[in-house]
């Protein structure tokens, strides 16, 4: 039998961090609308002034303004592009490829470094390809895209160093970012322990307990993401901030994938989950597996908040949620970890 | 080449952005923030433009601010002084709103927006004449501007030519007969900015016999010229503008919400005629100075519509405009108008036919809300939403309607307003007391299809703006009773398909079904600011008695 979903958003009944009351609306709905009650009158939003102003802090100070994470999805390609054409910064660019990352997502990605003529740095890895496999093969709980994103975070903020730029630009949704909007401008990142995290963050760190801190190739592997934060700022001495452009204009993917579309060629990739995302493969597999562990999955947290946001329906982060790719699919992705069969 | 206005830090705060001398966007920052009139850095309203336009601050090429700041600050400083010690309690609370906002314009605009380059301070009454002339179609014409007080001018004139605006002759404060329609709002009972047309709407119900009393205040000339008599007033004193004296002579003041008799009525009616009389002396004044064939008129006191008409009725001049935000939201406007055509020589736009220079929704966006809101809603056709609508309004159903770009400017022109059956009577009472919680004397104005204007009102030919009232004639008389004033007026809109396409089939369609070319429009909410976005616009519907919620064609019903 399957949990009720909250009749708000996407999330189901999932105790202790997940409850549903009686009018089968969420703890995280209850939360986000006592919140917006209580900061209506004095929290105007994150406004695009607001960034510029960030930007300025930092523009022209360095050789490149800016570090631009991108994957050659919509969201990144949208910032980076606005970020170039729009903010006038210069920026470099940076992809990383853990091995799963579809042919078709870096052509895109290519395409938009040719276009927009800025500086890429490229870098593909096999690093985490045992530390994946041990997931599906030791049917931990944990979610793929949540250590994977420690690592690339890590990179990023080195590289970040390296060039010494003091901003970092991500292509993140409004429904990935948590808290009010004073908090994320203040610390320029986003809660990192909300409810609904909680039992994926426990999973993390149980695994990386017991099968990373414990393996000498993951020696240097950050444990979660304070840890980065730590390192970027101890190792590599780097105080830059993470921002999102989409977090401070109107709107969402409706308003800027056309403008990529035009300016830049892009298209949605063939296949991807969730629908019209730029995910990597392993994604399909991420998910798969949060959605049997939690009951739902980091997407089904970010569509909720976009549809709290009142960027999507709920009807349509259903359908997007919707896993209806065939098994081939996750096959051929498992055959890559050795472990057809295994989810 | 793009040029922003900026108003703010007294009343109305508003951003406009021009490019190449024509508005791409203008509002104000109460319909963002939704404190009504608000005064802040207009922020939000600059965020919008931006976003508008598709550009940032870097487009941005030289930003206007709709007054002298320092110049204000002098005719404050001196009346403080003019009055010590009895403005000391006033100056002591004022001077830190100067020196943390009014003062540090510069500072804001930089540090708010990274504008680097010097701003451009245009005198608060040539802001007023500039954006009456440069949203008016008249190749050269005479402006008269009247409100509150600016640095010192309460009232100018002067004659407008190509892309020149030269003021002749200027009054200074105290003598303001914008003020003293605020001090006499405020002594009825009724707050500031949202009081005014109140008093004008009672004004109506009253008789002219204090006439002699305001005699005694106000001296006045025969080219419209005037003086307060200040030993009636009470100015930098404290909360109240008028003294005891004052009160000898009208009795006392009426606390807010107590009951209204005909006293307060006939006071009303003298100020209301009193500043009738002073307006048409000014305009005739700068007719026969000027021997100009047009007019334009801007300030706040060119909300009244009643004066507006006499102007239009009772002087020489050929034609008048009175642009959509005549207050000073408008003087964003102005500023931004005048340093485009008369500073740097930018060619003079289109007349402003539409005021739909607010944001917009798509039916994406309003289904966003309605469907995770959880709301039932029917989509109909494009093409059948007027007849769909029409249906409804006949049927005496009130209907909220969101439509479109937002409205610049104090008046909800058919994009967000609350619409029904003018020949209704008890629809009045209705939206008054149950959906607009107002004063039940206040009347309502009609959406009139332009070609019919005329047969249905005298001294009315074009008001687009909703700026002026026409006499309900004899043979019309008891038809539309929801929009009929007790003196057989009504604020009338003119409305043309090339204007607003999509509210004329609507009242077309009406006039199919009722025979009446008209509808009755009211703002779209309920005590607070007009609604912005379809989530306000709902809530509004859902909070009061509405019977059905038009947006875009999306239709949702009780």
């Amino acid at each position: 039998m399957t949990a009720p979903i909250c009749n708000r958003c996407v999330l189901p009944h999932a105790p202790p961090d997940i409850h549903l009351d009686a009018e089968g609306v969420c703890n995280i709905c209850r939360n986000f609308e006592r919140e917006e009650a209580a900061c209506a009158a004095e929290d105007r939003g994150l406004l695009e002034t607001d960034f510029l102003k960030i930007l300025d802090k930092h523009r022209g100070k360095q050789e490149y303004d800016c570090l631009c994470m991108l994957s050659g999805g919509k969201d990144s390609t949208a910032a980076l592009y606005y970020v170039k054409e729009k903010y006038k910064l210069n920026p470099l660019v940076f992809t990383f490829n853990q091995g799963f990352v579809p042919e078709e997502h870096l052509e895109s990605a290519r395409k938009t470094i040719d276009k927009l003529k800025v500086d890429w740095i490229y870098f593909q890895t096999p690093f985490m390809k045992d530390m994946f496999r041990k997931i599906v093969q030791t049917k931990s709980k944990v979610v793929i895209c949540g250590i994977c994103s420690l690592w690339y975070m890590q990179k990023t903020y080195e590289i970040a160093a390296q060039f010494k730029v003091p901003i970092i630009i991500s292509g993140w949704t409004k429904g990935q970012t948590t808290g009010s909007s004073r908090s994320v401008l203040s610390k320029c990142a986003c809660d990192q322990n909300p409810d609904e995290f909680k039992a994926m963050t426990a999973a993390t760190k149980e695994f990386m307990e017991k099968h990373v801190k414990t393996d000498p190739k993951y020696r240097d592997f950050p444990m979660n993401m304070a840890d980065v934060m730590h390192i970027a700022k101890t190792k590599y001495n780097s105080k830059a901030v993470v921002l999102s452009p989409h977090w401070f204009v109107p709107g969402g993917p409706e308003e800027y994938v056309p403008v990529i579309q035009e300016k830049l060629g892009w298209d949605y990739p063939e296949r991807s989950y969730p629908k019209k995302s730029t995910n990597c493969d392993l994604n399909f597999v991420a998910s798969k597996l949060a959605v049997k562990n939690f009951g739902y999955s980091h997407y089904h947290i970010e569509m909720s908040n976009m549809i709290r946001l009142g960027v999507v329906t709920r009807e349509e982060a259903l359908e997007h949620l919707k896993m209806d790719y065939g098994e081939e699919i996750l096959g051929d992705i498992l055959q890559k970890l050795d472990s057809r069969g295994m989810v | 080449m793009y040029v922003l206005g900026l108003s703010c830090y007294y009343h109305d705060s508003c951003a406009v952005l021009l490019k190449d001398g024509v508005i791409v966007a203008a509002a104000q920052e109460e319909r963002f923030n939704r404190d009504k009139y608000s005064p802040v850095f207009p922020i939000q309203a600059v965020n919008y433009c931006f976003q508008e336009a598709g550009i940032t601050i870097y487009d941005v090429d030289e930003v206007a601010f709709y007054e002298k700041m320092f110049l204000k600050f002098e005719r404050s400083m001196l009346s403080h002084i003019a009055g010590y010690p009895f403005t000391l309690k006033n100056f002591v609370q004022t001077l830190p709103l100067w020196l943390k906002e009014r003062l540090a314009v510069p500072y804001y605009v930089e540090e708010e927006l990274r504008f680097k380059k010097p701003l451009w301070f245009v005198k608060h009454h040539l802001s007023h004449a500039s954006s009456g002339y440069f949203a008016s179609p008249f190749p050269r014409a005479a402006f008269l501007t009247v409100d509150g007080v600016g640095e010192y001018a309460c009232a100018s004139w002067g004659v407008a030519e190509g892309n020149a605006v030269t003021m002749r002759k200027e009054l200074h404060y105290p003598h303001s007969l914008g003020l003293l329609y605020s001090i006499v709002t405020a002594y009825l009972g009724y707050r500031l900015f949202a009081g005014e047309g109140k008093v004008m709407a009672l004004a109506e119900l009253g008789q002219d016999t204090y006439a002699s009393q305001f005699r005694t205040l106000v001296d006045i000339r025969e080219d419209g010229s005037f003086r307060l008599n200040l030993d009636y007033f009470a100015f930098n004193r404290g909360d109240k503008m008028h003294n005891r004296k004052f009160e000898a002579l009208f009795g006392p003041a009426r606390e807010e919400n107590a009951e209204l008799t005909d006293r307060h009525r006939d006071i009303a009616c003298s100020l209301q005629r009193l500043t009738e009389e002073v307006l048409l002396k000014m305009a005739r004044h700068v007719h026969a100075q000027t021997g100009e064939d047009f007019l334009c008129l801007a300030g706040g006191v060119f909300l009244n519509v009643t004066a507006n008409s006499r102007i239009r009725n009772e002087t020489p001049f050929k034609d008048i405009c009175i642009q959509p935000a005549s207050g000073d939201a408008g003087g964003a406007y102005g500023a931004a108008a005048y340093v485009s055509h008369t500073i740097l020589d930018v060619p003079r736009a289109p007349a402003l036919r539409s005021c739909a220079l607010g944001g917009q929704h798509t039916t994406r966006q309003v289904e966003v809300v309605l469907r995770n809101k959880r709301t039932k809603y029917q989509t109909i056709p494009r093409e059948n939403v007027a007849a769909e609508v029409a249906d409804r309004l006949a049927a005496g159903k009130v209907v909220g309607w969101f439509q479109g770009r937002m409205e610049f400017g104090p008046r909800a022109l058919g994009n967000r307003s609350i619409l029904a059956h003018p020949g209704d009577a008890a629809v009045k009472e209705r939206l008054n007391l149950v959906i607009k919680h107002r004063e039940p004397y206040r009347p309502f104005a009609a959406s009139v299809l332009r070609e019919h204007v005329e047969e249905w009102f005298d001294g009315i030919h074009e008001s687009p703006f909703m700026l002026e009232v026409g006499h309900l004639k004899a043979d019309k008389q008891g038809r539309i009773p929801a929009v009929t004033h007790a003196n057989q007026t009504s604020r009338i809109q003119t409305v043309t398909r090339e204007d607003n396409g999509v509210y004329y089939d609507l009242i077309a369609a009406f006039h199919e079904r009722t025979g009446l070319p008209m509808v009755l429009n009211t703002s779209f909410n309920e005590d607070e600011p007009i609604v912005r976005t379809p989530a306000e616009a709902l809530k509004c519907y859902e909070d009061s008695g509405m019977d059905c919620l038009v947006m875009e064609n999306l239709i949702v019903e009780r």
